[in-house]
Order: C-alpha cells, then sequence, then structure tokens
C-alpha cells in the first residue's frame, strides 16, 4: 500500500515538476520525484541507493534554485488552482497502469524467464541498441560537417 | 504495482516534457526525469533479478548522471546569459538572424 501512494506522488509531482509555470514550484516538485524515488528505493531494498539518491538530488535542486530564475522567462503568468488541480488528477491517471497492470512477473519472453529477469538477463542486447545509438549520432554529427564544409552546395 | 509500467509511464512523461517544452528549465527536467526512469527501472531489474551487483552498477549510473547534469545545466546557463532568455524559440530566432547578418555583411565585403 505504502509502495502505491509513493508510485503515485512520484508520478504526480513529475507532472507538476513538467507543467507548472512557475520555476519555484517546478523544482519544488522536482523535490518531490526525487524524495519519493528515493522513498521507493529504500522500501524496494536498495538503501545505499535510496541515500545516494537523496545526496545526488539535494545537490541538484540547490543548483536548480540558484539557477532556476535564470533559466526561465521573467515575466511568467501564476498557475491557476484548475490547472493544479487538473495535473495532480491527470498524475493520478497516468499512475494507473502501474497499479492495476503487470508485466514483470506474467508474461515469459519465449525461453521461460519473467520481463523483468529477461530484460536484465539480456543486457547484452542493450549495449547492441546503445552502439547503433552511438553510431547514428555519429553518422549525424558527419553529414552535418560535410554539408557545412560544402557550404550546402 | 509494477515498477517498470511505472518507469516507462515516467519516461514518456520525460520525452514528452522533452519534446513540447520550450522553456530551458523544463528541458533539464525532463532529462532529469528520464534518467530518474532509467535508474528506477534498473533498480527494479536489479531487484527482481537478486543481483546485488546492480547497486555497485548503479553507483556508477548515478555519477555519470550527475556529471551530465552539471554539463547540461552548465551549458544551459551559459546559453541563458549569452541570449539573455531562457525561450529555445527565441534563441534559435536570435541565431538565425545573427547568422543571415553575418552572411549578408560577407556578400557586402
Amino acid at each position: 500500500m505504502i509502495l502505491e501512494i509513493l508510485a503515485i506522488g512520484l508520478i504526480v509531482s513529475a507532472c507538476l515538476a513538467l507543467f507548472l509555470d512557475e520555476a519555484v514550484y517546478s523544482v519544488a516538485s522536482l523535490a518531490g520525484t526525487f524524495f519519493f524515488t528515493a522513498l521507493i528505493y529504500a522500501l524496494d531494498g536498495a538503501v545505499f541507493v535510496a541515500i545516494f539518491q537523496f545526496a545526488v538530488g539535494v545537490g541538484t535542486l540547490t543548483v536548480l534554485f540558484l539557477s532556476g530564475e535564470l533559466l526561465s522567462e521573467k515575466v511568467v503568468k501564476k498557475t491557476s488552482p484548475n490547472k493544479a488541480l487538473a495535473l495532480i488528477v491527470g498524475g493520478v491517471v497516468l499512475s494507473f497502469p502501474a497499479l492495476f497492470l503487470s508485466i514483470s512477473g506474467s508474461t515469459s519472453a519465449g525461453v521461460n524467464i519473467a520481463f523483468g529477469n529477461g530484460l536484465w538477463t539480456l543486457n547484452g542486447m542493450d549495449v547492441v541498441l546503445q552502439g547503433l545509438v552511438i553510431l547514428t549520432v555519429a553518422l549525424g554529427i558527419f553529414i552535418v560537417l560535410y554539408e557545412k564544409r560544402n557550404g550546402g552546395k | 504495482m509494477d515498477f517498470v509500467i511505472l518507469s516507462f509511464v515516467i519516461l514518456a512523461l520525460g520525452i514528452y516534457g522533452l519534446l513540447t517544452n520550450r522553456q530551458l528549465l523544463k528541458v533539464f527536467i525532463s532529462i532529469e526525469l528520464i534518467a530518474i526512469a532509467a535508474t528506477l527501472n534498473f533498480v527494479t531489474l536489479t531487484s527482481a533479478a537478486g543481483v546485488g551487483l546492480g547497486q555497485a552498477f548503479l553507483v556508477l549510473a548515478f555519477s555519470t548522471d550527475t556529471a551530465v547534469s552539471a554539463v547540461i545545466l552548465a551549458l544551459l546557463v551559459i546559453v541563458s546569459r549569452k541570449y539573455g532568455t531562457g525561450d529555445i524559440r527565441q534563441i534559435l530566432k536570435t541565431m538565425e538572424s545573427k547568422e543571415e547578418g553575418e552572411s549578408e555583411a560577407y556578400d557586402n565585403d
């Protein structure tokens, strides 16, 4: 039950951090996201990671509070209470799939391993995909530089 | 309760924010959300597979994440100070007008 509440809080705070108009409230919501994530890690048995997440989150938020005003617009409209309420309701609705659906333990990837285990066990695929992404980025940079050198001719 | 779906939802939120927001601060928050989704998925998978080594990998992932965040934030601050705004569209417009001005001056020479 506690994990479910934390999951709802995590998604709601993520929605608020993304869509609130004021920079300070947005950063405060991001603080909530970090806090809920650290609590979920701790309850999931990864206490060391939770402490690390908390420390990293505090550092990031300190810098963001200092530079948040610089990165946001000077004149900004205020978030209406209706929009904030809609964001909270939207966040709760978005957390429903995580609460009521399950893919980790129920499905198998054809070789009698659960989806979560499969993702971890077959992480060689992850390395290959990351290699493909890096190759694509390198190719893109090469094409852009080539076009720039030839002046778009 | 499924943490894989939870991390997918947060990843989707982060990507949506990255594609739709035009404020530099929101772009940074979107990148943070994507990083949170990745690490949450990692923690869940290590717990599911019963691999204790995963936590050690996670500390490395956090360190990389923090370094990436610091570099991104530094770049965003430099850009916003240079162009005097945090709006991506305005920054792009300023860059385009500056480039056009430079090419016109080059043609006149």
